[in-house]
């Protein structure tokens, strides 16, 4: 059997006295959609920030195709060929759409090219063209991120995050504060990524969760609670009462 | 295609165009009326003004402000001025000083690059500081003195041969010198390493989730701008026959980024014509009064609170909708 793509295991940090995240372990399959929810406060973005190498662990590993990458830095998770998306927009605000597109898409080329003029950089010209069609944002390419729609700077947000070809892509709350249409549009795109790309995404719209997710993962006060199907989460009365309280 | 940064870029060199123009009927009309005096003090410009180049290099294209650049701008001018001294040769006082500004360079990144923001811009005066002092109370530089006496050189091309002593001719050829420096400064930040250094500016803490590191690019900006601080440096013993401490002063630091800021941040040619409105402002009005920083100071302040985005905040977008247009049809 092949290792998973992405595997975590016992991953655990505190801030203060507090366990924000508290031994949590998965395997993420090649190719699916896997969602972590979870109440506020679950952990969830903190979960995220360990595995991307925003935050060292104190314990636990986590392993990209079986190969150990623990607390590494940003840089060296995407060369292992790991991304994410932030759930505040990150952004280069004052750079237009293409040029944000761009940046991410450069480390496409090989070295060499560092210190040719921009224009020579045909991959990531191709790439850039590419997403902005696929996240249709082709009309707003020479716009600077600053005066899109919140809407367009989600959608953005992840165009950016897959811009470099990751494998694995760690989406943080996509359609934070979107319109419905909007959401709906995402759900779509998201779902079409993962032709391509192992998705590992934390989202709080619980209609798109089961409609999208092949595997959902709940977390609890820094714990995973619960990991199965939509719909085997769902019925699971751990979770019930993690949301809704004991009855 | 080009896209909006490298059309920008392509304003500046537009606007470096009309800079070169306009030198070169200045430096007819000096020639013309047998002018010395004016002529030198432009060449000094255009020193000063490589100078504000690498302060808008780390300032407005890194995110960086150096409060320190007078430290590599007056090595620049000390290596020079000692290496004349031993051996009158152009070429061998530019590489001492290209050397040393990359030696020091590397040592002050790496101090300087540990910290942000407010921070580094403290510890690159700090650092500015220490090295001023240090050379103020050495005697074998000639300490508060400076080192007199730096011999007039021939610029040797092989083919041809220009004196420093030369008014209209060390001119033209420091301009030719400070357009390679702005050049070579533009070439860079047109190409991904560049752009990453907008990157930087930007939104520094986005950068290594694309991928990349940001210490290397971040002190490779640093070194590049310590270099060419350290080659305008360089020419000033050859203009002014001497250097002394006051290269190295916070006052030198200080006006380089008021000169970019006057200038215009992030716009390279901003450097070069607020550096010559600069030394021009100070001349004439140190003519009438010896408190010209006080009208400086004034002038500063006017400019940040009126125009923001420095001379060429206002001059170039103009012209970038000139050549978007052009383009077009």
């Amino acid at each position: 059997m092949t290792a998973p793509v992405l595997e975590v295991r016992g991953l655990s940090v505190s801030f203060g006295g507090l366990r924000a995240v508290d031994n949590v372990s998965f395997a993420v399959a090649r190719n699916r959609v896997t969602t972590v929810i979870g109440p506020n406060g679950a952990g969830k973005s903190t979960l995220f920030n360990l595995i991307s190498g925003a935050v060292r662990p104190v314990a636990g590993q986590v392993l990209i195709d079986g190969t150990e990458h623990t607390g590494q830095a940003p840089n060296r998770l995407q060369a292992a060929g790991l991304a994410r998306s932030f759930q505040i927009t990150n952004l280069f605000f004052e750079l237009s759409v293409a040029e944000n597109l761009r940046l991410a898409a450069q480390i496409l080329e090989p070295m060499r090219m560092a210190l040719r003029p921009v224009a020579a950089s045909r991959a990531a010209q191709e790439r850039v063209d590419e997403l902005l069609r696929r996240f249709d944002l082709d009309a707003k390419r020479a716009m600077p991120v600053s005066k899109l729609s919140h809407g367009e700077q989600r959608r953005l947000e992840v165009a950016v995050a897959l811009a470099g070809k990751p494998k694995i892509l760690l989406l943080d709350e996509p359609t934070q504060g979107m319109s419905h249409g909007d959401t709906a549009d995402t759900a779509h795109l998201i779902k079409s990524l993962a032709s391509d790309v192992t998705v590992l995404l934390i989202e709080h719209d619980i209609g798109l969760v089961m409609s999208l997710s092949d595997t959902v993962i709940v977390m609890h006060q820094g714990r995973k609670l619960a990991e199965g199907t939509p719909d085997a989460v769902r019925g699971n009365a751990d979770v019930q009462s993690a949301y809704f309280g004991h009855a | 295609m080009a896209d909006a940064l490298t059309r920008s870029m392509r304003a500046s060199h537009v606007l470096v165009a009309i800079l070169v123009v306009a030198s070169l009927i200045f430096a007819a009309v000096g020639v013309a009326k047998g002018d010395t005096f004016y002529l030198r003090l432009g060449t000094e410009a255009l020193i000063f003004a490589g100078l504000a180049l690498s302060v808008d290099i780390l300032l407005g294209y890194t995110g960086l402000l150096s409060l320190g650049q007078a430290l590599y701008f007056g090595l620049g001018a000390y290596v020079s001025a000692l290496v004349l001294m031993v051996t009158p040769s152009f070429w061998a006082a530019m590489g001492g000083a290209f050397a040393a500004a990359v030696v020091v360079g590397v040592v002050g990144g790496v101090i300087a690059n540990r910290v942000r923001g407010v921070y580094f811009a403290l510890i690159t005066f700090g650092m500015a500081q220490v090295a001023a002092k240090v050379v103020y109370n050495m005697r074998s530089l000639g300490a508060s003195d400076g080192l007199i006496g730096v011999p007039i050189i021939n610029v040797n091309f092989g083919f041809a041969a220009i004196s420093s002593a030369s008014p209209a001719g060390f001119f033209l050829f420091t301009l030719a010198f400070i357009i390679i420096l702005y050049a070579l400064a533009a070439y860079l930040l047109d190409t991904p390493f560049g752009r990453l250094l907008i990157a930087l500016k930007a939104n520094e803490r986005r950068v290594p989730f694309l991928g990349y590191d940001t210490v290397t690019p971040r002190l490779m900006a640093y070194v590049i701008a310590a270099v060419i601080a350290a080659l305008s440096g360089a020419l000033y013993p050859m203009l002014r026959g001497f250097v002394s401490p006051e290269l190295l002063f916070f006052s030198t630091s200080g006006n380089a980024v008021i000169t970019v800021v006057t200038g215009g941040v992030g716009t390279l040619i901003g450097a070069l014509y607020g550096g010559i409105l600069l030394t021009l402002l100070k001349s004439v009005i140190g003519s009438y009064t010896e408190h010209h920083l006080v009208v400086i100071g004034l002038l500063f302040m006017g400019a940040v609170i009126f125009l923001p985005r420095g001379l060429m905040g206002i001059v170039r977008p103009a012209i970038e909708r000139l050549l978007a247009r052009r383009t077009k049809s």
